[in-house]
């Protein structure tokens, strides 16, 4: 690990002034900054410590009539036990609970985990030369490596890092946004526009801004995210990344499904919302043939590799699987 | 009583809980990385990122510029710093003969190219990270059959090895009415113990003091002083506890000698704990392997031919081999069969023992196609193991020492519920789960070591045990004190045991299986010598209740030597009557078939190790594991909700420790089958996931029910106190009984391992 | 940092992290290093009450927080913590070296209320890797202990 300046950031306004932005990296939970410094993947001249930020609003879990409101700095724990993400959106408990470990979940805040990197090994090992995220222009190894765990969708010729998040798939299905503060003032984003496809610039993994922090998740009322469920796919049975994973809600009203959202994790370089596959169930009863006629659209942009190929399979199993079991949910 | 403390049957030793059980759940235990040591300077290793070639500079100017960096060594400072390593199976100590920092030559990936040491760790890490490597690379061959390997047979480069053969396999073959032909690969496993390879090296007056965790304490000795041309009496290795270990610290790995010379040039301790990820290159791991088997039966499922080809890969360096034949073979009366042995030399590392290391990849193979065979017989695959039940050796016609298979098949299958399976496969389910059983056989080799042990018995009726053996998790310490406390008539809380150290008696090195029987015997050996001195005591003296009687009708019980009428006096009273406060007795133990010479061996810090096929006998202990699997209907994630397995190994010394060997062992069978692998990058010969969240070994959730079943075994030849080892029995065919089962579940046969989702969507 | 009720003043590097201040400056090696990336759970310890990796927090960030660790968790003259009790009747460990990471994480499983069945427990605590898979031994000990401890 390099060295780095260390400053504990007591108020967002401490935090948001820095003197060289591009060269700060905020430490919430530490789970992948500090794994990543190790790594020396990253190498901050200087990390702004905003756990004292839990202490305000940032640290806070709001629910009311408009929503869910979501401290950054809430932990991943304290979400997933939250009596309204429980009972409200089932996909986001269940997005959290499944996903890395107990000491992770209690370390990791909301924010950091929106932001977690790929576990693509050819970014997080600097031993191997070719990777266009760590070093823009080196190449891409995974393309013809051992690709098991790399994205079908999304990809580019320049990248193929599979995004390894589950909360921000269940986020993206909710519609949720963000909202971000700078030295400049504050502004919304959709999480759904947070992370960049790699196209040719893999480097750039967000639309933040330099010096951009995120201070709360905001989701909004959807009474109809209680028939909600994320399910993920992986070889062992806890503490894994997902192979496929798939956020879904119905909005089943007298056996027709009025409203759907599918969003797929695991398969794809950002956490991807399937329209087309909400489209396709729209306005139809439930049943196995929609369901695979959903999966079959969803993945019909699968960019299969050696490795991989298997995912486009898998991900439409998830997919049936998760609808499978939303549809069956006593709400 | 708990499951974790079966009541012993038919002469099993006690579920006596771990002596060093309260050092390890307070973190009082000291692993090698825990000593404290003054002023210790951390080193870093730096590693090779291409796997063939040479080394065309060095850029160390950002890292000498670092403050507090100390050393760094590079060829330039150190080629002849090390001399060349003895390969342990050339009858030497290292893991591999390759010479550390020598020369510019690049043998493998991840090969050590420098080391920097630095006052703190931080530092040393920062500076490792700023040493520019460049390398003249070509184009290396490294995966199993590929291009540019070189395949031998084993026969030809190794003198001790037979391809085990009887009768005319291809004839048999060719006319018998049942056959099958299958080919079968096992993948690159590493042992990841959760304790990292670790070496501090401290030197004072001259002397040199290792804190290593270590299988062979005599072997790092020697090999460490041979390497550093010194003499083995100044070196010292501590190692009482072992952070697990599964094979991967047996041998001397390169570092060791580097962090010696370094201490040396600094005058200063330096501490080495190797990073994760350089663990997979720095120290050994299983090797990937292929199977080409054919099996012909009767209708009846008598086996009729045998024949089985292998390729394992090895280093370009060492001729690494297995050779698990020698097991298959033992497994079934065949009378006709016939083995060959193949190595791949390939731009790698030097493989090495990984947990029964012949018979996981051997035994998977041949169990599948028994499996298989099975259904081709239309037979349940239980009674075609038991019409070829056998008890003498199939290629040699030497009777097993004791064999209980069939007894361990009947007993699993019981408690399985294995009747009431579900014919053809696909028919089993639950909701969207399928269901799938299937079972196979475990073997391991009865192996045994000379060894030698000191055993100390004081007036207050406390007795101490010295020997250079060691406690991996295996329970060595509790089970030697229960074998002292058995030979001197004491309770085993009176029993103290030092274990892990080079300068006690020699023990064996703990792999193999070899500790519960060598180091049980010697102590027990050491203790009939205290008896004696005693009871002679006693019965010669002129005064005394035991005075005039036969000395060998003495009982040792309850502290106190007696006679068939319970008249006796307290160990301090023939303490007395010998005219000393103590008695200490050093015994040396060879077991059958072992030659004098292997002693002196052992002193030497060398191997040698007798048991499995032996002239006159043959010794194995068998086992037989029943597994069920369920498999999403949809998305193919398998789970192992229950496994039952089965074990007879001679006498059992402590059914608690034993239980906890067999279960975990069962757990790394279906890790083996299910789990692990690492991955090869084929360009470029290297590892990609060399960590633990991209090598994968079970976690907690996915382990369900495991049922351990010790079956009671008497065993009159294998050793005087009819002890086999269990270490590794259990992880043998897990992994056959799981590709059954998932065959079962899906009608897929999977044919290589880790079985995996997307084999079987 | 107060370490098991201690209070330290240290000055440190930077870079590092609690792990290596307990075992390097603190000479408390009961908390483990397997990984150093937060992937195999042996550096588990409690800060604030709460299970944490000890290898990915920075020293400088547990700044003022509560630290305890396995050599904090007995009580006075050396009598066991009922999860430490209970880790030796189920001989819940072979080599050992988890054993401290896993008690810590056991702690904070029945503490955080995980410890209700037993799929929860494996759940909570499968961040813990074991390679001598003492699994289903962690499991009952557990058990066993989480009664002793809403007892007590």
């Amino acid at each position: 690990m390099r060295s780095f300046s260390y400053m504990r950031a007591d108020s967002e306004a401490a935090a948001l002034q820095q003197a060289e932005p591009s060269d700060v990296q905020f430490l919430a939970g530490g789970t992948t900054l500090v794994d990543l410094m190790k790594l020396d993947v990253l190498r901050p001249a200087q990390v702004v410590d905003i756990t004292p930020l839990r202490r305000g609003p940032a640290g806070e879990i709001r629910a009311d009539g408009d929503g869910l409101r979501l401290g950054a700095l809430v932990s991943m724990a304290e979400a997933a036990a939250h009596p309204a993400v429980q009972s409200g959106y089932p996909v986001l408990a269940d997005s959290l609970r499944l996903a890395a470990s107990a000491q992770l979940r209690n370390m990791a805040s909301l924010g950091g985990n929106l932001l977690q990197r790929t576990r693509c090994p050819y970014y997080r090992d600097t031993s191997w030369h070719a990777c266009n995220k760590r070093e823009p222009g080196s190449g891409c190894a995974a393309l013809e490596a051992p690709n098991r765990m790399h994205a079908v969708l999304g990809t580019s010729p320049a990248c193929i890092a599979t995004y390894p998040g589950d909360l921000a798939v269940a986020l993206v299905a909710l519609d949720a946004m963000i909202d971000l503060a700078s030295e400049g003032g504050r502004r919304s984003l959709r999480v759904a526009d947070l992370h960049r496809p790699p196209g040719e610039t893999p480097e750039r993994e967000t639309n933040l801004a330099p010096g951009e922090m995120i201070l709360a998740i905001e989701i909004p009322a959807m009474p109809w995210a209680r028939r909600s469920l994320f399910l993920k796919i992986r070889d062992r049975a806890s503490y894994e990344f997902a192979l496929a994973s798939a956020a879904v809600a119905l909005d089943l009203q007298d056996g027709v499904i009025r409203q759907a959202r599918v969003a797929l994790g695991g398969l794809a370089t950002v956490p991807w919302r399937a329209h087309e596959a909400e489209q396709a169930l729209e306005g139809k009863r439930p049943s196995d043939d929609v369901f695979e006629a959903a999966a079959e659209v969803a993945l019909v942009d699968a960019q299969p590799l050696r490795g991989n190929g298997y995912k486009v399979l898998l991900g439409k199993r998830t997919i049936i699987r998760a609808l499978r079991q939303a549809a069956s949910m006593e709400i | 009583m708990s499951k974790a403390a079966p009541p012993p049957q038919d002469g099993m030793g006690e579920p006596v809980p771990r002596i060093d059980a309260r050092a390890k759940v307070t973190g009082a235990a000291l692993y090698a990385a825990d000593f404290p040591v003054a002023n210790a300077a951390h080193a870093v290793l730096v590693i090779s990122n291409v796997a063939k070639g040479s080394i065309r500079g060095i850029d160390l100017f950002a890292a000498k510029a670092t403050p507090g960096v100390l050393l760094v060594l590079t060829r330039e400072n150190a080629a002849d710093a090390v001399k060349r390593p003895s390969y342990f199976a050339e009858g030497g100590h290292a893991s591999t003969k390759e010479r550390p920092l020598s020369s510019d030559r690049i043998w493998h990936d991840g090969q050590i190219v420098a080391m920097v040491v630095a006052d703190s760790y931080e530092i040393a890490c920062d500076a490792a990270s700023r040493i520019g490597v460049t390398y003249d690379e070509t184009r290396p061959a490294g995966k199993l059959g590929g291009p540019g390997t070189e395949t031998v047979a084993a026969s030809a480069v190794n003198k001790k090895h037979k391809d085990p053969m009887v009768g005319d396999a291809e004839r048999a073959y060719e006319s018998a009415p049942f056959k099958i032909e299958v080919e079968l690969e096992t993948p690159t496993q590493h042992h990841n113990p959760i304790e990292l390879f670790a070496t501090t090296c401290l030197w004072s007056d001259g002397k040199l003091t290792i804190y290593e965790p270590s299988q062979f304490v005599y072997g790092l000795k020697h090999g460490v002083a041979e390497q550093l041309g010194i003499d083995p009496t100044d070196i010292r290795v501590v190692s009482p506890f072992v952070g697990g270990a599964f094979g991967s610290k047996g041998s001397v790995t390169p570092r060791t000698a580097l962090v010696a010379i370094a201490a040396r040039q600094l005058g200063r301790p330096v501490k080495l704990v190797v990073a994760r990820d350089q663990g997979f290159t720095v120290a050994t791991y299983r090797a990937e392997t292929r199977h080409r088997i054919r099996l012909a039966a009767a209708r009846n499922g008598k086996l009729l031919a045998y024949q089985h080809e292998a390729w394992e890969l090895t280093s370009r360096i060492d001729d690494y081999l297995v050779g698990g034949t020698e097991a298959t073979t033992r497994l079934y009366a065949v009378p006709n069969a016939a083995t060959k042995v193949n190595i791949v030399r390939a731009d790698r590392n030097t493989p090495g023992f990984m947990r029964s290391p012949p018979e996981v990849p051997y035994v998977y193979a041949y169990e599948a196609a028994i499996n298989e065979l099975a259904e081709v017989l239309g037979m349940d695959p239980v009674e075609l193991r038991r019409v070829n039940d056998t008890h003498k050796d199939p290629i040699t016609g030497a009777p097993f020492t004791s064999r209980s298979l069939m007894r361990c098949y009947d007993e699993a299958a019981r408690a399985f519920g294995w009747s009431h399976r579900r014919e053809p496969p696909g028919t089993a389910s639950d909701g969207d789960w399928l269901i799938g059983w299937g079972c196979a056989s475990a073997l391991y080799p009865t192996q045994m070591s000379v060894a030698a042990a000191r055993v100390r018995l004081v007036r207050s009726g406390a007795a101490h045990v010295e020997i250079a053996a060691h406690d991996l998790g295996t329970g060595a310490y509790t089970v030697l004190a229960q074998a002292a406390a058995e030979g001197l008539g004491l309770r085993p809380e009176a029993i103290s045991v030092t274990l892990g150290e080079s300068s006690l008696p020699p023990g064996p090195v703990a792999g193999g299986s070899i500790t519960t029987a060598s180091c049980c015997n010697v102590v027990a050996k050491a203790c009939g010598q205290i008896r004696e001195k005693l009871s002679r005591a006693v019965a010669q003296a002129k005064d005394g209740p035991l005075a005039g009687t036969n000395r060998r009708m003495l009982q040792f019980a309850n502290g106190r030597i007696v006679d068939s009428r319970g008249n006796g006096e307290g160990l301090d009273q023939a303490l007395d009557r010998l005219g000393t406060g103590a008695i200490e007795e050093y015994a040396e133990w060879i077991p059958h078939g072992a030659k004098p010479e292997g002693l002196q061996k052992l002193y030497r810090g060398s191997l040698d190790i007798v048991g499995g096929p032996m002239e006159d006998r043959v010794a194995f202990a068998f086992g037989a594991e029943f597994v069920e699997l369920r498999i999403n209907r949809y998305t193919r994630e398998i789970r192992v909700p229950r496994i039952v397995g089965a074990f007879a190994s001679g006498r059992i010394m402590n059914t608690r420790t034993a239980h906890s060997q067999y279960m975990g062992a069962m757990i790394w069978g279906i890790a083996s089958a299910l789990h692990e692998e690492t991955e090869l990058d084929e360009r470029t010969a290297r590892y990609v996931n060399k960590n633990l969240a991209d090598y994968q070994v079970p976690v907690n959730a996915d382990i369900g029910e495991v049922e351990v079943i010790m079956v009671p075994e008497v065993d009159r030849l294998v050793n005087p106190l009819g002890i086999k080892g269990i270490g590794e029995l259990a992880n043998v065919g897990t992994a056959a009984a799981i590709a059954e089962a998932a065959y079962r579940a899906t009608g897929k046969r999977v044919r290589k391992l880790p079985i995996r989702i997307e084999d079987l969507l | 940092m107060k370490v098991n009720g201690q209070l330290h003043r240290l000055s440190l590097d930077v870079r590092t992290t609690v792990l290596d201040t307990l075992r390097e400056r603190l000479g408390l090696t009961g908390t483990k290093k397997g990984c150093d990336h937060g992937q195999c759970g042996a550096c588990t310890v409690l800060a604030d009450g709460q299970r944490v990796l000890s290898c990915l927090t920075l020293a400088a960030a547990a700044e003022g927080k509560e630290i305890t660790t396995i050599e904090g968790i007995a009580g006075p003259v050396g009598a066991l913590h009922p999860m430490q009790q209970a880790f030796i009747d189920h001989d819940a460990f072979q080599c050992g070296y988890c054993t401290p990471g896993q008690i810590m994480s056991a702690i904070g499983c029945v503490r955080e209320g995980q410890a209700g069945s037993e799929p929860a427990i494996k759940e909570s605590m499968s961040g813990n890797l074991c390679r001598c898979a003492a699994y289903p031994k962690i499991v009952a000990a557990i058990r066993q202990a989480s009664g002793e401890m809403r007892g007590s």
